[in-house]
């Protein structure tokens, strides 16, 4: 399993796309907030924002295009054609030659995204509050460590998000446009909360709300509950993409 | 050694292989003959366990593909393409296969240079040639040093020197002991380095048998191929 | 003129771009619901309903654009085809944008009328056919340049939902220089629009022009 785990890592670190995903993730929080840096000062200053207890983490967000990228190219970078004359040819068969075992692999898949993605949002993460520290400290307590590690499992679990739906679709197209749209700054499923409180426990909403405070969510999840809805969604997808791999020809 | 048996697989109600059976054994190049679309990649890909069957076997050293330990080292297998990223290095593709099935990186550039492309090793997969695509796979399927071949349709895009290099490689695999089976459409190829041949038409096996049993009273490999394909009207075709 | 018909007819026959269009038209019916509702509820969602829901799924013709283009490049290396058949670099271009419009145009045409009537934005339905075909083509020349479907999508997601609303929240001012401002306010960023795609159909005519097929 190290075996598998290890070549995993290193499938994924050769894929010049996942340096895409892997910079533009780290980089996009903080330079934000550095970019913001006046703005919010003013902001303060002037006393139209007042809630700062959420400053910080909630500029994650915008970073949360690495995970999805690199959720999404793990498993389509295994569909995309690798020969030009063989529009049949693709990376999976090399895979699934080297390693027949279905779930096994998923496995080895699924911890590999993890570690890269847990890594880097510790680091983004760490570096966004640093930033925010420097430059609002006097206004902006560090969050509580429970949190912290709350935003960096948001993170990993928005990675395996991706990663799942892409397992079903065998496409990369279909979540990324999905989900990008989604992280921008009205997101589609923060709209379909105002049109059914169900859509409050859509995965990126109550996920959010493991970490963020703030009081625009029309159905309050307490943290640890939200935690475990958005971990039972993760999980429900992936049962349902491991099952499809499992079976379907590659 | 290799063992198929009555091997059945439709694909959205089309029959493409029907009760395929035959053995290939250790020591013997078997050659695995049919025309294009007879469904030779089929039953390669259910014997590597990419594809399943509906019903029947397909075993290597009695046990079925997908529950081999560490793969590599038994089996070596060639399929369409090189399978690696277009936007991987060669290198970079070996080392990742390699470790998957725990092989030390040095591996990598063994096979590199085996398939004479240690030059090679640093472009991108998607720069290389259709022979050097090809070259590329094959250094795949040496990685673990394997017990049994399975290649399909390997002199596809070798020039004269690749072909050469392969055929000798195979007859020595052989004569070391390892089981080959090789896909091919191209019978003058198969007849020069097949000790068995198994002939595949319409997914039927419609012979199996020693290169001299086959051809029988035939002239050649040819002509004993479409004596026994045309058996329809309108030929192999 | 023939060419334009190939590229045409090429396009009709592929069937990601029928699932694309469908996709994106059943998301703006979705969309266009979401915020009705919301408005009778009572709490309308801040921008113009009869435009907002094609801030969303101009998503869809962003992907249109980038798989009719990447389509060349993808399994089996049709380009290769297409090249042969056409070897004039330049007029294979407009033909291909052309057709791409031509294309897109009912499809276009139907989503911002699914959106814009039914909140009696009919005047702002020509302006809004016309800026999603733009997109569109706008996103297959950027894809013509990157020739790989996920990183070209990337890209462009990224673009229009990643950085185009910070850079707007960050400076007003930047507002009437990007591509995507019309979507929302077509009459402050539309030469923009217009602009940014000539723009990124003249870079994809001379990387066409100059590269190895």
């Amino acid at each position: 399993m190290v075996n598998l785990v290890r070549a995993e890592l290193r499938k994924l670190l050769s894929l010049p796309t996942a340096w895409v995903g892997l910079v533009l993730g780290t980089l996009v929080a903080p330079v934000i907030v550095l970019l913001n840096a006046p703005y919010t000062r003013r902001a303060i200053a002037d006393g139209t924002l007042t809630d700062l207890s959420d400053l910080g983490l909630r500029d994650l967000g915008i970073g949360l295009i690495g995970p999805m990228v690199l959720g999404v190219i793990v498993v389509s970078s295994e569909y995309t054609s690798t020969a030009r004359d063989a529009p049949g040819a693709r990376q999976l068969t090399a895979t699934l030659i080297a390693v027949p075992h279905r779930l096994r692999l998923l496995g080895a898949k699924t911890t590999a995204l993890v570690l890269v993605v847990a890594a880097q949002a510790a680091v983004t993460t760490a570096a966004t509050l640093a930033l925010t520290q420097l430059l609002h400290g006097a206004h902006a307590p560090l969050p509580a460590p429970a949190r912290i590690a709350a935003a960096i499992l948001y993170w990993t679990l928005t990675a395996l998000l991706a990663y799942a739906i892409t397992l079903i679709t065998r496409n990369g197209i279909v979540p990324l446009t999905l989900l990008i749209i989604n992280s921008s700054v009205v997101s589609v499923s923060y709209l379909l909360t105002k049109v059914t409180d169900l859509a409050s426990y859509l995965p990126d909403i109550v996920g959010a709300q493991m970490f963020i405070r703030g009081t625009d969510f029309p159905v309050e999840v307490p943290p640890m509950t939200a935690g475990l809805v958005m971990t039972a969604w993760i999980v429900a997808l992936l049962a349902v993409g491991a099952v499809l791999f499992q079976r379907r020809d590659a | 050694m290799i063992t198929i048996d009555r091997v059945n697989k439709t694909r959205s109600r089309t029959r493409i292989l029907s009760d395929v059976t035959f053995e290939a054994r250790p020591g013997r190049v078997t050659g695995f003959l049919g025309p294009n679309g007879a469904g030779k990649t089929s039953t390669l890909r259910i014997l590597l366990g990419l594809d399943r069957p509906q019903s029947g076997t397909a075993l290597i050293c009695g046990r079925p593909y997908r529950e081999l330990d560490r793969p590599l080292t038994t089996v070596g297998a060639l399929l369409d393409g090189s399978g690696a990223h277009r936007a991987r290095t060669a290198r970079a593709h070996l080392r990742w296969v390699a470790a998957s099935n725990g092989l030390p990186d040095s591996r990598a550039d063994e096979v590199l240079e085996a398939v004479g492309l240690t030059g090679d090793a640093r472009k991108r997969a998607g720069r290389f040639s259709l022979g050097m695509s090809r070259r590329l796979g094959l250094a795949t399927a040496l990685l673990g040093d394997p017990a049994v071949l399975v290649l399909d349709e390997p002199v596809n895009g070798l020039d004269p020197a690749g072909i050469r290099w392969i055929r000798g490689f195979l007859r020595d695999s052989a004569e070391q002991g390892r089981t080959v089976l090789l896909s091919s459409h191209l019978m003058g190829e198969l007849a020069e380095i097949a000790d068995d041949v198994v002939v595949i038409h319409k997914g039927r096996v419609v012979t199996h048998g020693g290169l001299a049993e086959v051809t029988g009273a035939h002239r050649t490999l040819e002509d004993a191929f479409f004596a026994l394909t045309a058996t329809e009207a309108g030929g192999p075709w | 003129m023939n060419t334009a018909r190939a590229e045409l007819r090429k396009l009709l026959t592929l069937p990601s771009l029928r699932r694309t269009a469908l996709l994106t038209w059943a998301a703006t019916v979705l969309l266009t619901y979401a915020y009705a509702s919301a408005e009778s509820h009572g709490e309308p969602l801040g921008d113009d309903a009869a435009l907002a829901p094609l801030g969303y799924t101009q998503a869809g013709f962003l992907v249109l654009g980038v798989l009719a283009a990447t389509s060349e490049y993808q399994e089996g290396d049709q380009i290769r085809t297409t090249v042969l058949a056409m070897p004039r670099r330049l007029p294979l271009q407009v033909a291909k944008a052309l057709a791409l419009a031509a294309l897109t145009l009912p499809v276009a045409a139907a989503t911002a009328a699914t959106s814009t009537l039914p909140a009696d934005g009919a005047t702002w339905t020509p302006a809004a056919t016309a800026y999603l075909t733009l997109t569109t083509v706008l996103a297959a020349a950027v894809a013509t340049v990157v020739r790989s479907a996920v990183p070209a999508a990337i890209l462009l997601l990224g673009l229009y939902f990643v950085a185009g609303p910070l850079l707007r929240a960050g400076s007003t001012a930047s507002a009437a220089y990007l591509p995507d401002t019309a979507a929302l306010d077509p009459s402050h960023g539309a030469v923009a629009t217009i602009a940014w795609t000539l723009a990124a159909l003249t870079l994809a005519a001379l990387t066409f022009r100059y590269r190895d097929a």
